[in-house]
């Protein structure tokens, strides 16, 4: 261990044990309210654990959310944007960091600052955009006189996240550190650039792929703002997110509430999982883009 | 003119090299093509797009009837017998502050101590988290701690303290959903801060003990100088992300209620837009806070670049 100077970090341990209750406490109340019954929540005085453990929201929340459907426009919203992040970065990382033309300079300059546009700034003129999207949902080539354009379709919450700034620099940074010699030699030997960045450099790049994997997945299973937008219109399109979050609007409160964190809970489980299993990836990519 | 080079290779060298070039540009754009179409169709265009709106009058659906409205939206939202300046502006900034102060103030208290442990990547998965979790879950699971009948209130009752409407009562949401946003970000910056200590080389607290340095003095005097970096950039992400997100006050409070009380710039300016269709206030809402953003970032920068130079 690092770092020990003085006694026993007696200090240390009491902020970080207390801390980390103020973490976990939200989570465990979420845990146990999932199994409160009827007449069980919303009572005071206030019990953390429940009578016993049964099933009962879970299947309420089966029923009433059809989860199935959420859970599969989550799944598709979120791999097709992951894989196409992946894809794109890669390839615009990979020419940022490795081939010689005029432009480079100012591209990569113009990609740095795309990461400064707050999204909640192009949240209005974006959603219009879709709307109006030419060919899409009965518009014209144009984009006049349909119903809704791109907005009824899954695509609306895939479209605008297909490509991302930040990506574009984790792995122009990342490739920036691959030989030179390896991509001469390859060119020597007759390789094309195609060749030499499918063959060569995109199975390296695997570690900061997984990195960048897990944070788009993430955020993506977890986005709310623009998924509550589009699909106020159409509930077909709706998220594991924005379906729990309606849910309560409809019924009473102190019955739903149990049924809504049960819901909660299987919607968490998968990221938590995908968390755990690749966290040391994850802390890189955070650390990482803290220190560029 | 040291070495005599035959004419013929001396011009077949840059050819050849600028053929290479050229193709090496080709391909460089075939690279870049799906990136840059998509900032010019999601990035340049909304953009763009966002700028005219702020300053038209338009009802939607038709572009035909778009009027140039110059610069009455900006003078209808920054008027004092408004609600936009007073209390949403100020709620804005009063959320960012706050949350960063608390996140931060929490971050570097927690990281410090992680440091000094053993199961240092344990801890810090544990505050880790939130970051994880939606804000859905975030929101929910607060809202229904913070209710008569939850967990909060009840350990407050246990210890003979009446019960709190942390979210019903006016003078209390803002501060409850505060605490929220920087209870939820403490984990991110928790991971940056404790890279950050890591980088702080050994000998300089090995050379402090010898001089008989306290804890205290060496936090003071060394780790935080030296913590900087770190410190800054998450101050300025946290700000920027403070001063936009409403992600977390939708789910918590559903309207920015009670009466505004928890109301922030992108919230009305989401609810001015999608509710009532006043896209032109709205876009003017959404400069106003974007023009905010970049003036207090580039502030932070000049601040710290500035203090960089007095110290060094």
């Amino acid at each position: 261990m690092r770092r020990r100077h003085g006694k026993f970090p007696w200090f240390a341990y009491l902020v970080v044990i207390l801390g980390g209750v103020a973490m976990v406490m939200p989570f465990l109340d979420m845990v146990m309210s999932s199994f409160k019954g009827a007449g069980e929540y919303g009572v005071i005085p206030y019990k953390l654990l429940p009578e016993s453990f049964n099933l009962d929201n879970y299947r309420e929340a089966f029923s009433q959310l059809e989860l199935p459907r959420l859970f599969r426009n989550s799944v598709i919203v979120t791999v097709s944007v992951t894989v196409s992040v992946l894809i794109t970065s890669a390839l615009a990382g990979y020419a940022l960091a490795k081939l010689r033309f005029r432009g480079r300079a100012v591209i990569f300059r113009f990609i740095l600052a795309t990461m400064m546009l707050p999204p909640f700034l192009l949240l209005i003129p974006t959603f219009l955009i879709m709307l109006n999207w030419p060919l899409a949902g009965g518009n014209d080539f144009l984009g006049r006189g349909g119903d809704g354009g791109l907005t009824t379709s899954l695509l609306a919450l895939i479209l605008p996240f297909t490509v991302s700034g930040f990506g574009i620099f984790l792995m122009r940074q990342f490739m920036i550190s691959l030989p030179d010699e390896m991509l001469e030699a390859a060119k020597i030997d007759g390789a094309n650039q195609w060749q030499i960045w499918r063959l060569i450099v995109l199975p390296q790049t695997k570690p900061v792929a997984i990195t960048l994997g897990l944070i788009t997945f993430i955020g993506t299973w977890n986005e709310y703002i623009w998924t509550l937008l589009i699909s106020s219109s159409d509930p077909s399109l709706q998220t594991l997110p924005v379906g729990i979050q309606l849910l309560q609007s409809f019924l009473d409160p102190d019955r739903t509430m149990p049924i809504v964190m049960a819901g909660l809970v299987i919607s968490t489980l998968p990221v938590l999982v995908v968390f755990l299993v690749f966290q040391k990836y994850y802390v890189r990519g955070v650390v990482l883009s803290g220190l560029k | 003119m040291t070495a005599a080079v035959s004419p013929a290779g001396a011009l077949a060298a840059p050819a050849r090299r600028l053929g290479r070039l050229q193709r090496e540009g080709r391909a460089a754009y075939l690279f870049l093509a799906p990136a840059l179409l998509f900032f010019c169709v999601f990035l340049i265009l909304p953009f763009l797009f966002a700028i005219v709106l702020a300053f038209s009058d338009w009802g939607g659906f038709d572009l035909g009837t778009l009027k140039w409205a110059g610069t009455a939206n900006f003078g209808d939202v920054l008027s004092f017998d408004g609600t936009f300046v007073k209390p949403i502006l100020v709620n804005t900034l009063l959320f960012a502050f706050g949350s960063v102060f608390l996140a931060t103030f929490g971050s570097v208290l927690v990281a410090y101590c992680i440091d000094r442990l053993a199961f240092q990547g344990f801890w810090r998965v544990l505050y880790f988290l939130p970051v994880v979790a939606t804000v859905v879950a975030i929101g929910n699971v607060w809202k229904m701690m913070y209710q008569p009948a939850g967990l909060i209130n009840g350990v407050l009752n246990k210890l003979g303290v009446n019960s709190i409407g942390f979210l019903s009562d006016a003078s209390y949401a803002l501060p409850s959903v505060t605490v929220v946003q920087a209870w939820a970000s403490i984990g991110g910056a928790v991971l940056i801060l404790t890279a950050g200590l890591k980088a702080i080389p050994e000998m300089y607290y090995e050379a402090a003990e010898v001089d008989g340095a306290s804890t205290w003095h060496m936090f003071w005097s060394i780790t935080l100088p030296l913590l900087r970096p770190a410190l800054l950039f998450v101050l300025i992400t946290q700000f920027i992300g403070g001063l936009q997100s409403f992600a977390l006050i939708i789910v918590m409070t559903g309207d920015g209620g009670p009466v505004n009380a928890t109301n922030v710039a992108a919230f009305e300016m989401y609810q001015r837009a999608f509710k009532y269709g006043a896209w032109g206030t709205a876009s003017a809402m959404a400069m106003v806070l974007f023009v905010i953003i970049l003036a207090i970032t580039l502030l932070q920068l000049w601040v710290a670049r500035r203090r960089g130079e007095e110290t060094s």
